[in-house]
């Protein structure tokens, strides 16, 4: 449905400073009906991508097409105009127009966007729009006299209104409060899936990315890390910067000792096995990547391999009611683990901890610093 | 294509998109309009004497030279500087003390005082300059005569043509102008600032002295470099009073060089006269940028809207009240002045005894007259195109300057902002030069053009400080909903901005309605309008019909512009 080749932008250095690369040759590819996140730290990229395919920025080089035919092609000298891609879009602040009522925000793209409508067709357009985002009731009161909420969903209603091809959604939560926020995600993705339209989700948010995606694609610097289902994300990380960006990991460096589908690592406080993501070598330097659920403590003898088990001392608890947040020494590292509330530990206690191999991935070092982080 | 993406960033559709069209043919209205004349001007000023503009190849420097070597030069540069600044001072000093009085302190009266400045600002000059000879010409000047009688003097008590007169006369126009600028300053200052200092000890005094004046003082070298600016640019008053007080300015020795009342016009040596002021204003407007973004460092004026604190003025009210209302009482002598002249057949200075022979017959007398209906037409012609032109070009022009980002959109934006350092005077010189042997010349339509260049710097500020307001995605969501640009723009950028809109419309209606500087030099039997019509029934010389025509201007003006005060005025005070 959307594919996109080789998307570059700069922006022209102001005031002296070098010209900066928004985007340096991002590629993907989005199917019908898909529910597609580009996701990523501020000033990755992502919200520029989100433009270029809206139309409202224009890449310096690339292809974007949707459907069959390109909308953008900096070899053929093709650019289509915004208002002629057939795009719906949910803004960030909204972009809900004060000087019009509810019914006129939603009227606007069936009166005066590239297949306008009949009246009377409008009218049942409009309605039906609202009731899908149960706003039916409030279709005549002025826009500004609508809370947060309300306006995400006139928004919503816009931009799906006169059936566009692709939903493109701009950190559409990002201005809600955290209540809200959590329950606007189940229903803008309810609400996708139940329409069928393909949808390009932006948000610095990994929460909810992981919550709404079908797939998602992390980027950093203009350039894509790694593209993948969420789970594949969350579990298999390619790098550093995913593992840490998609949540909280125990991040310790080592050096690869053994390799295959199941590899080993030799770390500060052992040998570790687990996935290799990437072409290792034995000898190459590596970082292991443990989330702090992938972690448990055993008893001695409680399994009957003792292999990736370590014995470690527990440093501090931190409870925060649905976990115990534990800070363990094992030798000289500190790990991080999730405990559930019902276990009762005391910081001093010797424990087992044991990581399955297949819990536990090897990355490649960050190029910049080989630092070991682990929180 | 890539290059060309490259440079301008905010681009949107192919090659010609309505985007594209609609800004070169800005770049080519804007360039037309305000560069046009400039090179004119300047060619002209380097044609040898008794050649037409336009018509000669050569180049020589006799004007420069004889400009330079005339030591009247000097005098008349001195004259303006003086002029400017002594009018600048007393017009700033007046003005800071209303407009404290109606903004921090509790005086009663204060909205009525704020929607009396800022309709006076469409009180014509011209007018007001009239009332304020029948007050106080040496010969029979009312007050002059009021004095005599009382004191059993001889002569005049106030000298109505010297420098004095012509300086405070200009200071008293200048006031509502500078007034709207300061009470805006004062209104958005931040309270806390001075709360801070009363927190540490502080009392009232201390406080203005220490804290507040200090934190106003860049906003005001900067409203001052503004109005000094606009008194070196004012013609009207130096022409009706400095000219009998042998007091000529840079601007009245411009127009006496291209319109002699014997003999031909020298256009050269205007032309050089005109690069002169130019040069002046330039230096000016540097200035005036240079001290507004010092001020900006002081970042006392922001966006936010804030309600300061009022001083409660308790024993000093009855001297904040009698110097305010004392203030306007001044200001509208000249035109009750009118007002009584306008109701006798002939002039009679104003006393008990001639009340019974008030009458209405100058006025049906005025309206009877052909030109009268001629400069009716004409005067609404003008006044409403000019709005028009200039709102629709302002509002254009502001989206490309506020949001596009390109190049041509700082060009643009350059351009539309030159016409605040050209002064008009000069300006309407360049014009006639280039449009003389043209069919527009002597048409109502080249003062509208006129005035839409010299209103338009006023109209692209109005403009951009509105849009720069609107969020971005507003306009992009019209875009992504299928609109094209010229749809986006019309349904939801401009709606958004429109009481901005309607301001500026009315601003540049009532300024058109009162400049005399074009409508006079561009006089021709067609064209005339208003301003023009009191000028020739004034140099008649017809009084009462003056008088007259006077009171249905200023009356038919400020029909528009009050009721808009009004409204705004309540909107302030409640919000």
């Amino acid at each position: 449905m959307l594919q996109i080749d080789g998307l570059r932008k700069a922006y022209p250095g102001t005031g002296g400073r070098p010209a900066t690369n928004a985007l340096n040759g991002v590629s993907f590819r989005v199917e019908e009906g898909e529910f597609f996140t580009l996701l990523g730290p501020s000033g990755c990229g992502k919200t520029t991508t989100l433009q270029c395919i809206a139309g409202l920025e224009m890449p310096d080089s690339g292809t974007i097409r949707m459907g069959d035919a390109p909308v953008f092609d900096s070899e053929a000298n093709i650019a289509v105009p915004a208002n002629k891609r057939r795009l719906g879009m949910v803004f960030q602040s909204y972009a809900i127009w004060p000087h019009m009522t509810v019914f006129e925000n939603v009227a606007f793209p069936l009166l005066y966007g590239e297949k306008r409508r009949a009246r009377a067709d409008v009218r049942t357009q409009v309605a039906k729009a609202l009731a899908m985002v149960e706003l039916g009731h409030l279709s005549d009161r002025p826009a500004p006299m609508l809370s947060g909420g309300q306006q995400q969903r006139v928004a919503l209603a816009r931009a799906l209104v006169h059936q566009p091809r692709i939903l493109l959604l701009d950190e559409p939560l990002s201005n809600l409060d955290a209540k809200l926020r959590d329950s606007m995600r189940t229903e803008i993705r309810n609400l996708v899936k139940s329409v069928g339209i393909t949808t390009v989700f932006v948000t610095h948010d990994q929460v909810e990315a992981v919550g709404m995606s079908d797939s998602i694609m992390l980027m950093r610097n203009g350039v894509v890390v790694q593209q993948g289902s969420p789970r594949d994300i969350y579990l298999r990380p390619n790098s550093v910067f995913t593992a840490d960006f998609m949540g909280r990991s125990n991040l310790v460096p080592g050096t690869i000792v053994e390799v295959g589908e199941i590899a080993a690592i030799e770390t500060n406080f052992g040998v570790i096995s687990g996935v290799p993501q990437g072409d290792f070598r034995p000898g190459d330097p590596a970082v292991a990547v443990i989330r702090p659920q992938a972690m448990s403590l055993v008893t001695e003898g409680g399994v009957a391999d003792r292999s990736n088990c370590f014995s470690a001392r527990i440093a501090s608890l931190n409870f925060l009611g649905d976990v115990v947040e534990t800070e363990v020494v094992c030798r000289d590292q500190r790990l991080l683990l999730m405990l559930s509330p019902y276990v009762q530990h005391a910081p001093g206690d010797e424990v087992l901890l044991h990581v399955p191999a297949d819990h536990c991935v090897f990355v490649p070092p960050e190029e910049t610093a080989g630092e070991a982080r682990s929180a | 294509m890539t290059a060309v993406a490259h440079h301008a960033p905010g681009r949107r559709s192919s090659r010609f998109g309505q985007q594209e069209v609609t800004l070169a043919v800005l770049l080519l209205f804007v360039g037309l309009l305000v560069l046009g004349p400039v090179i004119i001007l300047v060619r002209t000023s380097f044609a040898p004497s008794g050649s037409m503009p336009l018509e000669t190849w050569r180049f020589t420097l006799e004007h420069y030279v004889a400009l330079f070597s005339s030591p009247s030069t000097w005098k008349l540069v001195y004259n303006t500087m003086i002029y400017a600044l002594c009018s600048m001072c007393i017009g700033v000093v007046i003005a800071t003390a209303v407009a404290w009085c109606t903004e921090r302190t509790n005086m009663p009266g204060r909205s009525i005082v704020r929607v009396l400045m800022f309709s006076w600002m469409a009180v014509p000059a011209l007018v007001v300059g009239f009332g304020w000879i029948l007050l106080i010409n040496p010969g029979n000047g009312a007050l002059n005569v009021l004095f005599r009688t009382i004191f059993q003097v001889k002569g005049a008590i106030f000298p109505l043509y010297s420098f004095w007169a012509l300086t405070i006369i200009t200071a008293f126009a200048v006031v509502p102008t500078a007034y709207v600028m300061i009470s805006g300053l004062l209104r958005n200052m931040d309270p806390q600032l001075e709360q801070a200092a009363r927190v540490h000890g502080g009392n009232g005094w201390t406080i203005i002295a220490k804290v507040t004046l200090p934190l106003l003082v860049p906003g005001l070298l900067s409203i001052g470099i503004y109005m000094f600016m606009a008194v070196v640019q004012t013609f009207d008053l130096p022409l009706i009073i400095g000219l009998t007080a042998r007091f000529p300015v840079l601007s009245t020795r411009v127009y006496l060089l291209s319109s002699p009342d014997n003999g031909l016009p020298n256009y050269g040596f205007a032309a050089t006269f005109g690069v002169l002021l130019l040069v002046v204003a330039t230096g000016l407007m540097w200035a005036y940028l240079r001290a507004t973004s010092a001020g900006e460092k002081f970042r006392v004026v922001t966006g936010k809207a804030f309600r300061p604190r009022r001083i409660r003025l308790g024993g000093w009210m009855p001297l904040a009240l009698g110097f305010v209302f004392a203030y306007c009482a001044v200001m509208a002598l000249p035109l009750l002045m009118l007002l009584w002249v306008s109701l006798n057949t002939a002039y009679v200075t104003p006393s008990f005894d001639a009340l019974p022979g008030l009458t209405l017959s100058v006025y049906s007398r005025v309206i009877a007259n052909p030109i009268f209906v001629r400069a009716l037409f004409n005067t609404v012609v003008l006044v409403v195109a000019s709005a028009t032109i200039v709102m629709v070009a302002s509002a254009l022009i502001g989206w490309f300057t506020t949001r596009s980002g390109s190049r041509a959109g700082k060009i643009l934006d350059a351009m539309s902002f030159a016409p605040m350092a050209i002064p008009p005077i000069v300006l309407v010189l360049a014009i006639v030069l280039i449009y003389l042997r043209t069919p527009l010349y002597g048409s109502i339509w080249i003062i509208v053009l006129t005035h839409s260049t010299i209103f338009l710097a006023f109209g692209v500020r109005t403009m951009s400080t509105a849009l720069i307001q609107i969020h971005k995605e507003l306009s992009d969501a019209a875009l992504v909903s299928g609109a094209s640009w010229f749809t986006s723009f019309r349904k939801v950028t401009l709606p958004l901005v429109w009481p901005q809109f309607v301001n500026g419309w009315l601003w540049v209606f009532a300024h058109s309605a009162r400049d005399l500087t074009a409508p006079l030099m561009l006089l021709s039997t067609t064209n005339v309008v208003a301003a023009s019509a009191l000028w020739n029934m004034w140099q008649f010389p017809d009084l009462p019909g003056t008088a007259a025509l006077s009171i249905m201007l200023m009356a038919a003006l400020l029909l528009f512009v009050v009721p808009f005060q009004i409204y705004t005025a309540r909107r302030l005070e409640t919000g």
